[in-house]
């Protein structure tokens, strides 16, 4: 392998730069969706990986998300593009057999309760069909059809046929399933040292681990690690689980996704009471609906007036759920960046450190696509996709200046 | 401005006791109770217009009509509020509630709150323990004394402990004698322990006197016998039992189960005595000791809260030896009794709600954590949120669960349409 | 006060103040669920712990039949539905 800035040889180096006899050594910081997909495809590339976390797979965001595997979400430009290979990277994962049996096509509904709110979604609409995107309007007459029970404020929505559903939790256990990976659990690393400008391994628990590259896919947790400034924002989002309203498959034939939902996304509206409404069918048929957008949030805490509502929204969209109890409440924390898009690429100052994170509330549909090509930064390849939007490049002049 | 409330969550002897005594001490007190009438498991009421009566001790009835007259008593400070769940306390520390009768979720604010939900049965699962015609002993006993009739047709009861027999001897009583009392100890092969138990006078003449009631019926009682398996039979059920070595069907319509009682700490707020809010748990929601334990530990509770905002000199130390002798009893109990866990068959149900086997929790990694078990292996993401799984886990894996799980809420499933009813207290 | 509540469409009768899941006993009715719908629900813990009970109810969210006071005309049903509820 041709040795570039920093990738590897066949053998790593050790901390005194010569050749030692093992094979390259790369710390993964974070077990979330991101961290197990790039830790499974380093593995897969013959290179030796060590996972940790403070806690342990899927304790974070991951674990805490819906299932949208979904372009329909996503904001005009960058992130409907990558979104568009981050969906596509699924279906071929499920169909080779990484992902079988846990991702699903799932229509998502956009959904628009007033005129306002549908000049909104035939925009997104639009801008979707731009970025290739198949975009079906769909008439309240047709869309009672498929969705019986509707809210009589329906009044207008776009179905995009090709979206998906898959659990983050549920690829991150596939993902580490499937890989010979080292898991350090409750391991929180304090510090990624530095070598000559290098990095030459990390601190967890006092303990030294020596790494030859370093890569940083711990969400809300990565920014004491990164030296770049305040460049991540915590997101909380409330949810609440529901019942089954079917023995099993999913109650509903999509996703639904209120324009709420899309001025957030889209940046329309900042405002932490703001609900942005997604009602997911699970498989199991039961509901996950959300959600709240809290920033500077980093609880976990739920509270009785935001649940409720987010309840009295999805009652409105979908007035069926009145048949059904609330199992649980929970909130998980994205990790959004301060200008909105990911964080994803080599850090600018550091050698042989890597960056994967800020993916606010697309980490399930980008996580598996971003991990892979984050492997491929780390072994110093070009990854898939041209990724030099997200790339941290653009928060290096923050730490010139410390 | 009125004065916020103590909360008090269960109106059984633990709650009555803690909510007479703090009503007595001119606190004024929300009582909240899930079923129509107060009670609690131990002393369920029978229904509204019932006219047949179960037979209970009579230590029983003096003890409930004790209760009830210090309860009436100081009826003006009390506000009761029935039919109504407790679900939690949410992340801005409102007290939330689900009132089942008006369909709406309310809150409150309490200035201190003692939680005495009462503990939950635990079993040891066997193949068809889900099976329609199992039921817990204590669920065939709250039904009696509700109805003041057992179930129909022929009763099998089994597994471990005191409430065998008092549901026996009651089902007895009542009409239909069960048609065997299966218990899973051998209590000779701890003849001190039962010695001791035997110098305890109240429980040892009830005993007595339910011992009377099922020699009087013909009723079997055996030890060393365990349940392996129930099938369906038609409209009842075959049951496989075990006796020492030797194996035998039974064909029976009911089979009451029963291997003793947890606290009830599935999501409940864990105890903060000396918090702004004090939280306190108090009866056999925090230590599984009977009913008449619980009197004296409402008691306390109620004492310590008092104490707090220094409307009582000191928490009174007059309950701990009657609590103490309550849990010398139940450790001596637990030895007479004492038996060796089985290896469930790999199909035995563990999560009912969810479908999820023993060979499923098998083919978990060893270290696997709490949540790991929750969300890959699936236990306990269900309606009954880990309540009745979460035990038999936990004692199947060799670790007893964190001492209270992660409060949440929801504590118990809600509807969606009361939840978006929310009404938030006028006094906040 | 007496009545018939439905059970499948069937009628029950209760007796004053008593639980859904007494009256379903009593009329003999001790398998909740439906033949396609494994685990069945029956009354299990009598408590409103376990949600073993736990029955459809039209055009309202499903209830423990355990903890639950009959009332005159309350139509009930196994779980999951009976029947799609809609507008």
């Amino acid at each position: 392998m041709k040795p570039t800035r920093f990738g590897p040889s066949l053998y790593g180096t050790n901390r005194f730069g010569m050749a030692s006899s093992s094979p390259f050594h790369v710390a993964v910081i974070g077990t979330g969706i991101v961290g197990a997909s790039a830790a499974h495809f380093l593995a897969a590339a013959g290179v030796r990986v060590t996972l940790l976390d403070a806690s342990g797979p899927a304790a974070g965001a991951t674990g805490a998300s819906d299932g949208a595997v979904s372009v329909a979400s996503k904001r005009p430009g960058p992130m409907m593009e990558l979104a568009r290979h981050a969906r596509a990277f699924y279906v071929r994962s499920e169909q080779d057999g990484l992902f079988r049996g846990l991702f699903h096509r799932r229509s998502t509904f956009l959904v628009a309760r007033t005129a306002v709110e549908a000049d909104l979604v035939a925009q997104h609409g639009g801008d979707l069909a731009a970025a290739g995107e198949r975009v079906i309007e769909v008439d309240r007459a047709t869309l009672l059809n498929r969705i019986p029970g509707l809210g009589a404020s329906v009044c207008a929505a776009l179905e995009i046929p090709d979206d998906g559903h898959a659990l983050g939790y549920e690829i991150t256990q596939r993902l580490l399933a499937r890989s010979t990976v080292r898991i350090r659990r409750n391991a929180p690393v304090s510090e990624i040292v530095m070598q000559a400008g290098r990095a030459s391994g990390v601190v967890t628990r006092n303990e030294f681990l020596p790494a030859d590259a370093v890569l940083v896919a711990a969400g809300i947790g990565s920014a004491p690690l990164l030296g770049l400034g305040e460049i991540l924002i915590p997101r909380k989002g409330q949810m609440a689980v529901t019942d089954r309203a079917t023995a099993r498959g999913p109650a509903i034939d999509g996703h639904l996704m209120a324009a709420s939902y899309l001025a957030a996304k889209r940046g329309i509206v900042r405002d932490n009471s703001h609900i942005g409404l997604v009602i997911d069918p699970l498989m199991t048929g039961q509901f996950l609906i959300g959600g709240s957008r809290e920033d500077h949030r980093s609880d976990h805490t739920t509270d009785a007036t935001t649940i409720a509502a987010i309840l009295r929204e999805a009652l409105d969209l979908y007035p069926p759920l009145a048949g059904r109890r609330v199992l649980r409440s929970f909130a998980g924390v994205r990790t959004a960046s301060r200008d909105g898009l990911p964080i994803v690429g080599l850090h600018p100052h550091r050698m042989g450190v890597v960056i994967a994170t800020g993916f606010e509330g697309d980490g399930i549909c980008l996580g598996p696509f971003m991990g892979a090509s984050a492997a491929r930064l780390v072994l110093g390849e070009r990854p898939e996709v041209d990724l030099s939007a997200l790339s941290p490049q653009r928060f290096a002049r923050i730490e010139a200046h410390a | 401005m009125r004065e916020a409330p103590i909360l008090v969550v269960g109106g059984g002897p633990a709650g009555v006791s803690a909510a007479a005594t703090l009503a007595e001490a001119g606190a004024p007190v929300l009582l909240i109770e899930q079923r129509d009438q107060l009670g609690g498991a131990v002393h369920r009421q029978p229904a509204a217009d019932s006219e047949s009566h179960v037979w209970r001790p009579a230590r029983h009835r003096h003890s409930w009509a004790g209760l009830t007259a210090r309860l009436q008593a100081a009826t003006d400070r009390i506000e009761i509020r029935t039919q109504s769940v407790f679900l939690g306390v949410d992340g801005e520390r409102r007290f939330l509630f689900d009132d089942r009768q008006g369909g709406v979720v309310f809150t409150r604010r309490p200035r201190a709150a003692i939680i005495a939900v009462g503990a939950v049965e635990t079993i040891r699962p066997f193949p068809g323990w889900e099976l329609p015609g199992v039921m817990t002993a204590g669920g065939a006993q709250v039904l009696l004394k509700e109805t003041g009739h057992p179930l129909e047709g022929p009763i099998l009861v089994a597994g471990s402990g005191p409430l065998l027999l008092a549901l026996s001897a009651q089902l007895a009583k009542a009409g239909n004698p069960p048609v065997a009392v299966l218990e899973r100890g051998r209590p000779w092969n701890a003849p001190k322990a039962l010695a001791r138990l035997a110098l305890s006078w109240a429980p040892m003449s009830e005993a007595a006197a339910y011992a009377a009631a099922l020699a009087l019926n013909r009723v079997p009682y055996r030890c060393g016998t365990t349940v392996t398996q129930a099938e369906p039979d038609g409209e009842g059920l075959k049951i496989s039992i075990r006796i020492g070595e030797t194996q035998a069907l039974l064909r029976v319509r009911h089979l009451l189960i029963h291997d003793g009682i947890e606290p009830n700490r599935t999501g409940v707020p864990l105890p903060e005595p000396d918090a702004d809010v004090p939280v306190l748990l108090a009866g056999d929601g925090r230590e599984a000791l009977g009913a008449d334990a619980a009197i004296l530990d409402g008691h306390r509770a109620a004492m310590q809260v008092l104490a707090r905002f220094g409307r009582a000199d000191k928490a009174a130390a007059s309950d701990e030896p009657g609590l103490q002798r309550a849990r010398n009893f139940q450790a001596d109990l637990a030895r007479v009794l004492r038996s060796e866990p089985i290896v469930p068959a790999p199909e035995t149900l563990i999560c009912r709600c969810e479908g999820r086997s023993y060979a499923d929790l098998a083919a978990l990694a060893e270290d696997a954590s709490a949540r790991e078990i929750r969300l890959m292996g699936r236990f306990g993401l269900g309606a009954c949120q880990g309540r009745f799984c979460g035990p038999m886990i936990a004692e199947l894996r060799g670790q007893p669960l964190p001492a209270a799980t992660s409060p949440r809420w929801p504590l118990r499933p809600v509807s969606v349409a009361a939840l978006a009813r929310l009404t938030t207290d006028e006094t906040e | 006060m007496t009545g018939h509540f439905f059970w499948n469409g069937e009628p029950v009768a209760f007796q004053p103040g008593e639980t859904i899941a007494a009256a379903l006993l009593r009329a003999g009715i001790v398998d909740l669920g439906q033949p396609s719908n494994a685990p069945g629900g029956r009354v299990f813990c009598g408590i409103g712990a376990c949600q073993g009970c736990v029955v459809a109810v039209a055009d309202a969210a499903p209830i423990e039949a355990c903890l639950t006071p009959a009332q005159d005309g309350l139509q009930l049903g196994s779980l999951p539905a009976i029947g799609t509820w809609h507008a």
